[in-house]
Protein backbone atom coordinates (compact mmCIF):
# COMPACT_ATOMS: atom_id res chain seq x y z
CA UNK A 1 0.00 0.00 0.00
CA UNK A 2 2.78 2.39 1.04
CA UNK A 3 4.52 1.56 -2.13
CA UNK A 4 1.54 2.58 -4.19
CA UNK A 5 1.21 5.93 -2.46
CA UNK A 6 4.87 6.72 -2.87
CA UNK A 7 4.60 5.96 -6.54
CA UNK A 8 1.61 8.25 -6.92
CA UNK A 9 3.34 11.00 -5.01
CA UNK A 10 6.37 10.64 -7.13
CA UNK A 11 4.42 11.24 -10.30
CA UNK A 12 2.65 14.27 -8.86
CA UNK A 13 5.73 15.90 -7.49
CA UNK A 14 7.81 15.34 -10.52
CA UNK A 15 5.22 17.12 -12.62
CA UNK A 16 4.81 20.06 -10.22
CA UNK A 17 7.88 20.72 -8.03
CA UNK A 18 10.67 18.77 -9.54
CA UNK A 19 12.22 15.66 -8.10
CA UNK A 20 10.93 14.27 -4.77
CA UNK A 21 13.20 12.80 -2.15
CA UNK A 22 12.68 10.20 0.52
CA UNK A 23 11.46 12.87 2.98
CA UNK A 24 8.46 13.85 0.90
CA UNK A 25 5.27 13.51 2.96
CA UNK A 26 3.08 10.73 1.76
CA UNK A 27 -0.27 12.22 2.86
CA UNK A 28 0.22 15.82 1.81
CA UNK A 29 -0.61 15.36 -1.80
CA UNK A 30 -3.90 13.46 -1.51
CA UNK A 31 -5.28 16.12 0.85
CA UNK A 32 -4.23 19.02 -1.31
CA UNK A 33 -5.68 17.20 -4.30
CA UNK A 34 -9.04 16.93 -2.55
CA UNK A 35 -9.12 20.62 -1.78
CA UNK A 36 -8.16 21.41 -5.32
CA UNK A 37 -11.07 19.39 -6.68
CA UNK A 38 -13.54 21.13 -4.39
CA UNK A 39 -12.21 24.52 -5.41
CA UNK A 40 -12.81 23.72 -9.02
CA UNK A 41 -16.40 22.66 -8.34
CA UNK A 42 -17.23 25.92 -6.55
CA UNK A 43 -15.18 28.20 -8.70
CA UNK A 44 -17.95 30.71 -9.16
CA UNK A 45 -18.53 31.12 -5.46
CA UNK A 46 -14.86 31.66 -4.81
CA UNK A 47 -14.49 34.27 -7.48
CA UNK A 48 -17.36 36.26 -6.01
CA UNK A 49 -16.33 36.00 -2.35
CA UNK A 50 -12.59 35.99 -2.68
CA UNK A 51 -12.14 37.35 0.87
CA UNK A 52 -14.05 34.49 2.54
CA UNK A 53 -12.25 31.48 3.73
CA UNK A 54 -12.40 29.04 0.81
CA UNK A 55 -12.81 26.03 3.04
CA UNK A 56 -15.95 27.37 4.66
CA UNK A 57 -17.74 28.10 1.37
CA UNK A 58 -16.72 24.70 0.11
CA UNK A 59 -18.29 23.05 3.11
CA UNK A 60 -21.45 25.11 2.84
CA UNK A 61 -21.93 24.49 -0.85
CA UNK A 62 -21.32 20.80 -0.32
CA UNK A 63 -23.85 20.81 2.49
CA UNK A 64 -26.51 22.60 0.47
CA UNK A 65 -25.89 20.22 -2.39
CA UNK A 66 -26.37 17.23 -0.14
CA UNK A 67 -29.54 18.77 1.32
CA UNK A 68 -30.96 19.40 -2.15
CA UNK A 69 -30.18 15.90 -3.29
CA UNK A 70 -31.79 14.45 -0.19
CA UNK A 71 -34.87 16.60 -0.68
CA UNK A 72 -35.29 15.43 -4.26
CA UNK A 73 -34.83 11.77 -3.39
CA UNK A 74 -36.70 11.41 -0.12
CA UNK A 75 -40.47 11.45 0.26
CA UNK A 76 -41.12 13.58 3.31
CA UNK A 77 -44.86 13.73 3.77
CA UNK A 78 -44.73 16.13 6.72
CA UNK A 79 -42.72 18.68 4.74
CA UNK A 80 -45.15 18.78 1.80
CA UNK A 81 -46.67 22.20 1.86
CA UNK A 82 -49.86 22.52 -0.12
CA UNK A 83 -49.85 25.77 -2.00
CA UNK A 84 -53.27 27.33 -1.72
CA UNK A 85 -54.23 29.80 -4.38
CA UNK A 86 -55.56 33.14 -3.31
CA UNK A 87 -59.13 33.82 -4.35
CA UNK A 88 -58.09 36.84 -6.40
CA UNK A 89 -55.37 34.93 -8.23
CA UNK A 90 -57.78 32.08 -8.92
CA UNK A 91 -60.37 34.38 -10.50
CA UNK A 92 -57.73 36.12 -12.59
CA UNK A 93 -56.38 32.87 -13.88
CA UNK A 94 -59.84 31.55 -14.77
CA UNK A 95 -60.49 34.71 -16.78
CA UNK A 96 -57.11 34.47 -18.49
CA UNK A 97 -57.69 30.81 -19.40
CA UNK A 98 -61.13 31.59 -20.83
CA UNK A 99 -59.66 34.17 -23.16
CA UNK A 100 -56.70 32.00 -24.12
CA UNK A 101 -58.79 28.88 -24.75
CA UNK A 102 -60.87 30.65 -27.37
CA UNK A 103 -57.75 31.89 -29.14
CA UNK A 104 -55.94 28.55 -29.06
CA UNK A 105 -58.97 26.50 -30.08
CA UNK A 106 -59.75 28.82 -32.97
CA UNK A 107 -56.26 28.12 -34.28
CA UNK A 108 -56.58 24.35 -33.91
CA UNK A 109 -60.16 24.07 -35.09
CA UNK A 110 -59.45 21.78 -38.03
CA UNK A 111 -57.30 19.36 -36.09
CA UNK A 112 -59.77 19.07 -33.26
CA UNK A 113 -62.95 18.77 -35.30
CA UNK A 114 -62.09 15.26 -36.50
CA UNK A 115 -61.40 13.96 -33.04
CA UNK A 116 -64.72 15.14 -31.65
CA UNK A 117 -66.74 12.39 -33.28
CA UNK A 118 -68.34 10.48 -30.47
CA UNK A 119 -70.30 8.00 -32.63
CA UNK A 120 -69.12 5.61 -35.29
CA UNK A 121 -72.45 5.75 -37.09
CA UNK A 122 -73.44 9.06 -38.57
CA UNK A 123 -76.88 10.52 -38.55
CA UNK A 124 -78.77 10.55 -41.86
CA UNK A 125 -80.74 13.80 -42.01
CA UNK A 126 -83.38 12.79 -44.58
CA UNK A 127 -83.75 9.01 -44.72
CA UNK A 128 -86.80 9.10 -47.02
CA UNK A 129 -84.63 10.35 -49.91
CA UNK A 130 -82.36 7.34 -49.72
CA UNK A 131 -85.22 4.95 -49.07
CA UNK A 132 -87.28 6.24 -52.03
CA UNK A 133 -84.39 5.90 -54.50
CA UNK A 134 -84.61 3.84 -57.69
CA UNK A 135 -84.67 0.08 -57.40
CA UNK A 136 -81.93 -2.09 -58.85
CA UNK A 137 -82.12 -3.13 -62.50
CA UNK A 138 -83.23 -6.68 -63.20
CA UNK A 139 -80.04 -7.29 -65.22
CA UNK A 140 -77.79 -6.07 -62.41
CA UNK A 141 -79.63 -8.24 -59.97
CA UNK A 142 -79.35 -11.24 -62.22
CA UNK A 143 -75.60 -10.63 -62.65
CA UNK A 144 -75.12 -10.39 -58.89
CA UNK A 145 -77.06 -13.57 -58.12
CA UNK A 146 -75.49 -15.60 -60.91
CA UNK A 147 -71.91 -14.55 -60.07
CA UNK A 148 -72.61 -15.21 -56.41
CA UNK A 149 -73.96 -18.67 -57.15
CA UNK A 150 -70.94 -19.40 -59.35
CA UNK A 151 -68.62 -18.31 -56.57
CA UNK A 152 -70.45 -20.48 -54.04
CA UNK A 153 -70.31 -23.55 -56.29
CA UNK A 154 -66.60 -22.88 -56.96
CA UNK A 155 -65.87 -22.71 -53.25
CA UNK A 156 -67.78 -25.95 -52.69
CA UNK A 157 -65.74 -27.65 -55.40
CA UNK A 158 -62.40 -26.97 -53.73
CA UNK A 159 -60.87 -30.36 -52.93
CA UNK A 160 -57.49 -31.64 -51.94
CA UNK A 161 -56.02 -33.71 -54.78
CA UNK A 162 -54.27 -36.47 -52.88
CA UNK A 163 -51.19 -37.73 -54.78
CA UNK A 164 -48.37 -38.36 -52.30
CA UNK A 165 -48.14 -39.74 -48.81
CA UNK A 166 -49.20 -37.25 -46.20
CA UNK A 167 -46.64 -38.55 -43.66
CA UNK A 168 -43.06 -38.66 -44.88
CA UNK A 169 -40.42 -40.25 -42.61
CA UNK A 170 -37.40 -37.91 -42.53
CA UNK A 171 -33.94 -39.41 -42.74
CA UNK A 172 -35.15 -42.99 -42.89
CA UNK A 173 -36.32 -42.67 -46.49
CA UNK A 174 -32.95 -41.27 -47.61
CA UNK A 175 -30.89 -44.10 -46.03
CA UNK A 176 -32.90 -46.85 -47.53
CA UNK B 1 -65.45 25.80 -30.43
CA UNK B 2 -65.51 25.58 -26.65
CA UNK B 3 -69.21 24.85 -26.80
CA UNK B 4 -68.63 22.06 -29.32
CA UNK B 5 -66.06 20.45 -27.06
CA UNK B 6 -68.37 20.78 -24.07
CA UNK B 7 -71.21 19.20 -26.04
CA UNK B 8 -68.91 16.37 -27.05
CA UNK B 9 -67.87 15.81 -23.45
CA UNK B 10 -71.51 15.82 -22.36
CA UNK B 11 -72.25 13.12 -24.91
CA UNK B 12 -69.28 11.08 -23.72
CA UNK B 13 -70.26 11.50 -20.08
CA UNK B 14 -73.91 10.65 -20.70
CA UNK B 15 -72.96 7.28 -22.23
CA UNK B 16 -71.36 6.10 -19.01
CA UNK B 17 -73.77 5.37 -16.24
CA UNK B 18 -72.79 7.02 -12.99
CA UNK B 19 -70.22 9.44 -14.42
CA UNK B 20 -70.99 12.87 -12.97
CA UNK B 21 -68.36 15.05 -14.55
CA UNK B 22 -65.12 15.61 -16.41
CA UNK B 23 -62.87 18.57 -15.59
CA UNK B 24 -59.71 19.82 -17.23
CA UNK B 25 -57.61 21.87 -14.82
CA UNK B 26 -54.07 23.12 -14.51
CA UNK B 27 -51.74 21.81 -11.81
CA UNK B 28 -53.12 24.25 -9.24
CA UNK B 29 -56.67 23.08 -9.85
CA UNK B 30 -57.79 26.13 -11.83
CA UNK B 31 -60.44 24.88 -14.28
CA UNK B 32 -60.00 25.31 -18.03
CA UNK B 33 -63.02 23.30 -19.05
CA UNK B 34 -65.62 21.78 -16.82
CA UNK B 35 -68.53 19.50 -17.66
CA UNK B 36 -70.39 18.42 -14.56
CA UNK B 37 -73.88 17.31 -13.70
CA UNK B 38 -75.75 18.54 -10.66
CA UNK B 39 -75.04 15.32 -8.81
CA UNK B 40 -71.28 15.90 -8.84
CA UNK B 41 -69.93 16.42 -5.31
CA UNK B 42 -68.62 19.96 -4.82
CA UNK B 43 -65.42 19.06 -2.89
CA UNK B 44 -64.18 16.80 -5.70
CA UNK B 45 -63.95 19.63 -8.21
CA UNK B 46 -62.39 22.20 -5.87
CA UNK B 47 -58.83 23.37 -6.60
CA UNK B 48 -57.53 22.18 -3.22
CA UNK B 49 -58.56 18.61 -3.92
CA UNK B 50 -57.24 18.53 -7.48
CA UNK B 51 -53.89 20.16 -6.66
CA UNK B 52 -53.27 17.45 -4.06
CA UNK B 53 -53.06 15.01 -6.97
CA UNK B 54 -50.12 16.95 -8.38
CA UNK B 55 -48.34 16.88 -5.03
CA UNK B 56 -48.95 13.15 -4.78
CA UNK B 57 -47.65 12.36 -8.26
CA UNK B 58 -44.55 14.52 -7.74
CA UNK B 59 -43.69 12.53 -4.64
CA UNK B 60 -44.76 9.27 -6.25
CA UNK B 61 -42.22 9.71 -9.02
CA UNK B 62 -39.49 9.24 -6.39
CA UNK B 63 -40.59 5.65 -5.79
CA UNK B 64 -38.69 4.55 -8.85
CA UNK B 65 -41.73 3.18 -10.67
CA UNK B 66 -41.78 5.79 -13.39
CA UNK B 67 -44.16 8.60 -14.15
CA UNK B 68 -47.65 8.49 -12.65
CA UNK B 69 -50.29 8.32 -15.35
CA UNK B 70 -53.54 7.73 -13.53
CA UNK B 71 -54.65 7.90 -9.93
CA UNK B 72 -57.86 6.15 -8.88
CA UNK B 73 -59.44 6.90 -5.54
CA UNK B 74 -62.44 4.89 -4.45
CA UNK B 75 -64.50 6.36 -1.63
CA UNK B 76 -67.57 4.97 0.05
CA UNK B 77 -69.88 7.09 -2.13
CA UNK B 78 -67.77 8.27 -5.06
CA UNK B 79 -64.92 7.27 -7.33
CA UNK B 80 -62.39 9.79 -8.59
CA UNK B 81 -60.09 9.09 -11.53
CA UNK B 82 -57.36 11.63 -12.21
CA UNK B 83 -55.16 11.50 -15.28
CA UNK B 84 -51.83 13.23 -15.60
CA UNK B 85 -51.79 15.11 -18.89
CA UNK B 86 -48.91 17.41 -18.15
CA UNK B 87 -49.37 20.39 -17.73
CA UNK B 88 -53.04 19.53 -17.23
CA UNK B 89 -54.94 17.24 -14.91
CA UNK B 90 -58.12 15.52 -16.10
CA UNK B 91 -60.49 14.57 -13.28
CA UNK B 92 -63.43 12.21 -13.62
CA UNK B 93 -66.02 12.12 -10.86
CA UNK B 94 -68.30 9.12 -10.69
CA UNK B 95 -70.51 7.34 -8.23
CA UNK B 96 -69.66 4.10 -6.48
CA UNK B 97 -71.44 1.89 -9.02
CA UNK B 98 -69.75 3.35 -12.09
CA UNK B 99 -67.64 1.06 -14.23
CA UNK B 100 -64.08 2.34 -13.90
CA UNK B 101 -62.92 0.45 -16.98
CA UNK B 102 -65.23 2.56 -19.11
CA UNK B 103 -63.74 5.75 -17.64
CA UNK B 104 -60.19 4.57 -18.26
CA UNK B 105 -61.11 3.70 -21.84
CA UNK B 106 -62.12 7.33 -22.39
CA UNK B 107 -58.47 8.35 -22.31
CA UNK B 108 -58.06 7.98 -26.08
CA UNK B 109 -61.07 10.25 -26.68
CA UNK B 110 -59.89 12.78 -24.11
CA UNK B 111 -56.30 12.99 -25.36
CA UNK B 112 -56.82 15.28 -28.39
CA UNK B 113 -58.86 17.70 -26.29
CA UNK B 114 -56.24 17.68 -23.54
CA UNK B 115 -53.38 18.28 -25.94
CA UNK B 116 -55.06 21.31 -27.49
CA UNK B 117 -56.00 22.72 -24.10
CA UNK B 118 -52.43 22.18 -22.91
CA UNK B 119 -51.33 24.84 -25.38
CA UNK B 120 -53.35 27.36 -23.39
CA UNK B 121 -51.40 26.70 -20.23
CA UNK B 122 -47.99 26.52 -21.86
CA UNK B 123 -48.49 29.77 -23.76
CA UNK B 124 -49.11 31.75 -20.58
Amino acid sequence: MGCCWSLLCKDDNSSQNGEPNERTHLLVDPISNNIHIQRVSSENLLSRNSNDAPKKTDEQSALTRILQETATNVIDVAAIDSHNLQQQEYIERVKMYNIKINQVLAGNKGALANSLKSCLLEDVPQPEKILSGDLLNREDRHLMTSSLLAAVSAINDIRVDHKEDLVVPFGLGLNS
Amino acid sequence: MVEEIKKNLYEIASKIEGLYGITFTDRDGVPLLKVTSESAPEPAIKPNFISTFCLAIDQGSKLGLGKTNTLICTYSQYQIVQMNKHPLVVTFVANQQCNLGQILALEAQIDPIASSLALTVTEI
